[in-house]
């Protein structure tokens, strides 16, 4: 109890480090390898950073803005900067290591934007969520490009829909807008894209794409066209309106048609012709596309309207090609003149040369219209067709070229050159135009008013009481005629030309007897010394003729006041009132009415006819043919008797030859007799005339 | 019972108290007789554990301020904030408030919190110029205070679970909130593993001066 041991200062031995060290220790090692182990792995996770450009960076936010494949998150952007010179804007993107293999060189971004088009709305999901970077890659990894040019227009083969990327080519009259859909059988399955105008200036080109998996639609015998707007056409059938969808009708739009089967399937990148219409399309086929065509320009001196892009190019007849462009020219180191002359651009289709061998390409076409145009061969505007009255380009065989050196000149830029030759260029159009002219102003309406008025003429007239009384009139005509021809003067007329013959008989028995011409002659033998003693002698033996003279000249004149004159003034008069009904404006007008006109005076007739007058008419023509018999007995007659007269007169006129000193009896005689003559031609011929026809003593023909 | 000024604790009288059932045994018995807690006059580890925790506290505070506390998914906007991000945001809108309080229970306290611990166990070693009446209370609200540090973390899972209005707004927790939570538990364990007592060790060599029995023979 008292001994304490010394507090002797214990050391325990000193622990071990492991003993020393709490095992707690374990827990903030361990922390910090989980902390570095997740670092690590999260800078190793971390993928790579691509730089894409773009022309702005509107919407797009540094640390929020996604890159998205697929719709899915890819990357995010990590900074938004400047490329060198402030140039575009550089994006940088962290990308996703699962991906990044496959962003290769044929990525392409874009940036996703609320769009509103004539198509609709896309993007609209960015509007409350932002902007987002579209990525498109296919589906080999070839490995990561850092830099990208982002595009700033949707990409066609935007959606990842995949599809066969074409390439079309607009035909000068045909249009197209750029993303504009591509619709068939109404339903979009492809996209226009960019398009650029080829650099020759003549027609746009676009990148087109056709979704999958519509491109087996795609063959090398489909045909597009354009099918924005709508099309009206009047046909037999009526009206139609074409128009295939309501976007493409504000937007544009084309459309397409496999027209013939058998075409290979369309390779990617192929392109296509656009035609302004279906029809245009659908007559491509059997029109061209035969191989390459072959570009000629042709300057023509003329400056003529009416040649257009699309005339036909001919060769004997045979469509070879067509005109693809127009323009002027002006040359004056050629020409010598600051003229413009018309440049037109023909494609010419070598197939359709008709050259022999398999294989036809522009070359060999080249060399043949060489040598066809060595041999005469030029290429002149002439009428395409007669109604329409455009142009085209004939390329005809000449036979006396105005420049027989003139050649295909191959160094003319752009094109070969043909020689050209005048023009055929009928104006038929101009013809035509007058024709239609013509036509048009042919006076229907005051034709028809004519007619009218001529048909209300007519029955006026027809139911005049001046036609009615006609036939009375006409009664009283023949009446006249055969109380004239009854009448004694007439029926005296042979007795006296009778009595006149035995006259002229007896004073030419007298002469005969009284053998004056003997005693003439004795009396001129005899005392042809005592001239006037002779010639006294016979004047008195012929004292005797003056009363001769007078009295044929009487005969004459009664003859001449036979009321001839008087029948004929009657019957011209009448025809003349004939005639004048006849002669209106409206009939001369229009002769072909005439038989309307005819039928209605027939029926006039009829109605007449059934009145009793046309029988009164008959009977009226009966006498009128009796008269006329009765004239032709005196007409027959006539003619003895003038042949009596004639021999008697030709024998007075032999007699009276020899009495040179009194010709005037001759004369007078003579006169009379011609008149008798005269007048007896005439009965005769009014007799035959109205035996031929009684009728003209109606119509006065 | 004891006499202010002569302070004499268990380990002067050569007595080690058990740490479970609080009953006194010798200082040599290293296992309680009544509960078979083992006994350790002081615990050697302590410090260790204390830094260890620490370390691992700070390792996850580092995180918890760089990955976002709060995602916040409206229609028209994504946003992530970390906390200071949203505590500044906060004040740039003009709720200084809460601004503060956020700032207050997501950094201040965190971070006093770490110094705090870290003074009690170099004042242990290399002393302080605090008296150990001080550390003793700055440890006692270090100890009470640990629990309310969760306060960040409740309010991100009440927002979490409140605002989920489908396609309009939505808000979850960042990668931030469970660094914060683990950083403020292992805090707490830095904390818990501190052994107070040590706080008053080092006045125990100028009382070894004093003329105290070094313990009683039994």
């Amino acid at each position: 109890m008292t001994d304490t041991p010394p507090n002797v200062p214990i050391r325990p031995a000193r622990r071990s480090f492991l003993e020393r060290v709490s095992i707690v220790w374990i827990i903030p090692l361990a922390a910090l390898v989980i902390a570095l182990g997740v670092a690590w792995q999260s800078y190793a996770d971390r993928g790579p950073l691509i730089e894409i450009t773009f022309e702005n960076a509107s919407g797009i936010v540094s640390g929020q803005t996604e890159l998205r494949y697929r719709d899915v998150a890819v990357g995010v952007v990590e900074s938004i900067t400047f490329t060198e010179n402030l140039h575009r804007v550089l994006v940088a993107v962290r990308v996703d290591n699962s991906v990044a293999d496959y962003i290769d060189q044929d990525a392409q971004f874009y940036v996703v934007r609320p769009e509103i088009s004539s198509r609709g709305v896309s993007g609209l999901e960015t509007v409350l969520s932002g902007v987002y970077i579209d990525g498109i890659w296919n589906e080999e990894a070839q490995g990561l490009v850092t830099r990208h040019e982002g595009s700033d227009d949707t990409p066609l083969m935007a959606g990842d829909r995949g599809g066969l990327m074409i390439r079309l080519k607009a035909t000068p009259d045909a249009g197209l807008t750029e993303k504009a859909p591509i619709v068939y059988q109404g339903i979009e399955v492809g996209r226009i894209g960019q398009a650029t105008i080829t650099d020759d200036g003549v027609t746009v080109e676009a990148e087109a794409v056709i979704f999958a998996p519509h491109g087996r639609l795609i063959n090398t015998s489909t045909r597009f066209w354009d099918a924005s707007g709508f099309s009206f056409s009047l046909g037999p059938s009526g009206a139609r309106i074409d128009f295939s969808s309501v976007a493409s009708l504000v937007s544009g739009g084309v459309t397409f048609r496999t027209v013939v089967s058998g075409g290979e399937p369309a390779q990617p990148g192929e392109s296509f012709l656009v035609y302004a219409d279906e029809g245009a399309a659908r007559s491509s086929v059997f029109s061209d596309e035969e191989g390459p065509a072959l570009d000629l320009t042709a300057v023509f001196e003329d400056n003529v309207s009416g040649l257009a892009v699309d005339a036909p190019v001919d060769l004997g007849g045979v469509r070879i090609g067509r005109v693809t462009a127009l323009s002027g020219i002006v040359d004056p180191e050629q020409y010598g003149d600051n003229r413009v002359r018309l440049a037109a651009t023909l494609s010419i289709n070598p197939s359709r040369l008709g050259i022999e061998g398999s294989e036809v390409g522009t070359d060999s076409a080249l060399n043949f219209l060489a040598g066809r145009v060595d041999e005469g061969l030029r290429a002149r505007l002439a009428t395409a067709s007669l109604l329409a009255g455009g142009l085209k380009v004939e390329l005809v065989m000449v036979d006396d070229p105005a420049d027989p050196e003139a050649v295909l000149n191959r160094e003319a830029s752009p094109n070969p050159r043909i020689p050209t030759t005048d023009s055929d260029i009928s104006d038929v159009s101009a013809t035509a135009e007058g024709v239609f002219e013509r036509i048009n102003n042919l006076p229907i309406e005051e034709l028809l008013q004519s007619a009218i008025g001529l048909m209300d003429n007519i029955s006026r007239v027809a139911g005049s009481p001046d036609l009615r009384a006609l036939p009375t009139d006409l009664r009283g005509t023949v009446s006249d005629l055969r109380a004239f021809i009854g009448s004694e003067d007439l029926q005296r007329l042979p007795g006296r030309i009778d009595g006149i013959a035995n006259e002229i008989d007896t004073l030419l028995a007298r002469l005969n007897e009284e053998d004056a011409v003997t005693r003439i002659l004795d009396a001129v033998d005899a005392a042809k010394e005592a001239v006037s003693e002779a010639s006294t002698a016979v004047s008195d033996s012929v004292s005797g003729l003056p009363a001769l003279t007078e009295r044929l000249t009487a005969v004459a004149a009664k003859a001449e006041n036979v009321p001839l004159e008087q029948l004929s003034e009657d019957l011209s008069a009448l025809m003349q009132s004939t005639t004048a009904v006849l002669d209106t404006d409206g009939a001369r007008a229009l002769p072909e009415d005439l038989g309307d006109a005819l039928n209605e005076l027939q029926a006039v007739l009829k109605e007449l006819r059934e009145g009793g007058v046309v029988d009164n008419l008959n009977a009226t023509f009966d006498s009128a043919r009796e008269a006329s018999d009765t004239l032709r007995d005196v007409a027959r007659q006539l003619p003895s008797l003038l042949d009596r007269a004639k021999s008697v007169l030709a024998q007075a006129g032999t007699t009276v030859q020899g009495y040179d000193a009194d010709r005037g009896v001759g004369r007078d005689l003579a006169t009379a007799l011609r008149e008798v003559e005269r007048a007896a031609a005439a009965v005769s011929s009014l007799a035959r005339a109205l035996e031929r026809n009684p009728n003209s003593l109606l119509f006065g023909r | 019972m004891e006499i202010a000024g002569n302070i004499r604790s268990a380990r002067d009288l050569g007595l080690v108290a058990c740490r479970r059932c609080a009953k006194v045994w010798p200082a040599d018995t290293s296992e309680c007789g009544r509960c078979g807690h083992r006994l350790q006059s002081r615990d050697t580890g302590a410090l260790q554990r204390v830094w260890a925790w620490w370390i691992v506290g700070m390792i996850c505070y580092i995180p918890a301020n760089v990955y976002p506390m709060l995602a916040t998914r409206t229609l028209v906007s994504n946003q992530e904030n970390t906390i200071i991000g949203g505590a500044l945001d906060l004040a740039h809108h003009g709720s200084y408030g809460i601004a503060l309080i956020i700032i207050v229970a997501s950094v201040v306290i965190p971070i006093g919190k770490f110094m705090a611990v870290a003074a009690l166990a170099l004042g242990v070693r290399q002393g302080s110029r605090l008296s150990p009446l001080r550390r003793q209370q700055l440890y006692e609200v270090v100890e009470y205070i640990g629990r309310w540090s969760m306060i960040d973390v409740f309010v991100v899972a009440i927002l979490s679970s409140l605002v989920q209005l489908g396609a309009l707004a939505s808000i979850s927790p960042g990668k931030a909130s469970l660094f914060f939570a683990l950083s403020v538990v292992f805090t707490m364990l830095s904390a818990q593993s501190f052994d107070s007592r040590m706080i008053w060790d080092e006045d125990a060599p100028e009382r070894a001066d004093a003329p105290a029995p070094r313990g009683v023979t039994a």
